[in-house]
């Protein structure tokens, strides 16, 4: 019962936040449960979520491939999610004004776990906790990657291209 | 009789599933894991001499510590590099620092101003430059901080001890709860097998040079 209510909730959540799409995106503020959650949500759907911060040089260049992405697929199965690994003390000072500055659409983010070793290998054992780092997931089609480095534009094309319905 | 077949079985399985979480590896990624023999290096420190770990020849092991100027990471935990080297060189483990970045996609890892940086924080310990990236190829080393405790053998050999972390607030020092680096070296240090030898922490990812 609590698990239909959660995934309600977040059905509910992802509509309010589409349909507010016109303005930059809030950034919520998860603990690891609630990425748990995200990366086994049972939709028919591909979730692709990228691991940043905003002190992450290599996360930066590729942030324009995940907003692109999620404008190309907005009417789609297709969620891109940027999960920030900044310190949640650093939301207000550094994050928020790096999201208006961009403008990011796509949903965002921030994993407030300071202790990588609590949580890391529960999400993915090969990670090593380097960023940037992105997992592409289709729970319901039993399809999923892990990249734990930068990837190019058209790499990102081609692995939505390749798993999306 | 009947009674005991039960625990019996039990425990079996816990065996087998050990041996099986044994035989399959922690991670993919190439490099060294835990126990493997960690070959020495000849890098260039920043005050010019090269640096081997064959040089030391009291040490009892190494903190090798994959580190740079420029990622955020790194520069919270200097402080804390220097106090670990400063606690345990004395006890045999001083720390070797290496910048496993590359210049061009990096310029602030520079060796010029790994110069700079050693100068304004006085590290007490060697940083050199692993500017072909071969030696943090060999050890597997994909983020900044990544260190690898390595364990002096009896014939000479280094043996690695722990991969990992220092604790577990990169952010906020006072609010550290687990030193795990620390916990790692003062059972090496008590002769003890290390409990927790992986840990794992966020990043800068290493800056590789462009094949």
């Amino acid at each position: 019962m609590t698990v239909y209510l959660k995934q309600l909730i977040l059905l509910l959540a992802l509509g309010f936040i589409s349909s507010t799409a016109a303005q930059a995106q809030t950034v919520t503020t998860i603990k690891f449960d609630q990425l748990q959650e995200l990366r086994q949500a049972p939709h028919d759907t591909l979730y692709v979520v990228n691991f940043w911060a905003t002190w992450c040089k290599p996360c930066i260049k590729e942030i324009p491939y995940f907003e692109a992405a999620n404008a190309k697929y907005k009417d789609q199965p297709v969620r891109v999610i940027l999960v920030s690994m900044d310190a949640v003390q650093d939301k207000e000072k550094r994050v928020l004004p790096f999201v208006k500055k961009r403008n990011l659409q796509s949903q965002l983010y921030l994993l407030d776990e300071p202790d990588g070793n609590t949580w890391i290998d529960r999400i993915e054992p090969k990670w090593s906790g380097a960023i940037p780092a992105t997992m592409f997931f289709n729970n319901k089609r039993g399809q999923y990657k892990f990249i734990e480095r930068e990837i190019s534009e058209q790499e990102l094309q081609e692995l939505i291209t390749k798993y999306k319905l | 009789m009947k009674n005991n077949r039960i625990p019996f079985l039990y425990m079996a399985c816990l065996l087998l599933v050990g041996v099986l979480m044994a035989a399959i590896p922690a991670s993919n990624n190439s490099g060294y894991q835990v126990g493997d023999t960690a070959r020495d290096f000849k890098l260039k420190n920043v005050d010019g001499k090269m640096v081997s770990m064959a040089d030391y020849k009291d040490a009892k092991g190494f903190i090798v510590t994959f580190t740079c100027n420029t990622c955020p990471y790194s520069v919270a935990y200097e402080d804390r590099i220097i106090d670990l080297h400063n606690k345990y060189a004395p006890k045999g483990y001083p720390v070797i620092a290496i910048n496993p970045n590359d210049v061009k996609e990096s310029p602030k890892d520079s060796y010029k101003h790994m110069q700079v940086r050693a100068k304004e924080k006085k590290f007490p310990f060697p940083y050199v430059y692993d500017e072909t990236q071969e030696i943090t190829k060999a050890y597997g080393a994909t983020r900044t901080p990544h260190l690898y405790v390595v364990d002096k053998q009896k014939d000479g050999t280094f043996k690695v001890a722990y991969i990992g972390t220092i604790d577990d607030n990169s952010r906020e020092p006072e609010k550290v709860k687990k030193k795990y680096a620390e916990a790692a070296l003062d059972e090496l240090v008590a002769g003890k097998a290390v409990s927790q030898p992986n840990t794992k922490a966020i990043g800068c990812t290493i800056k590789w040079r462009e094949a």
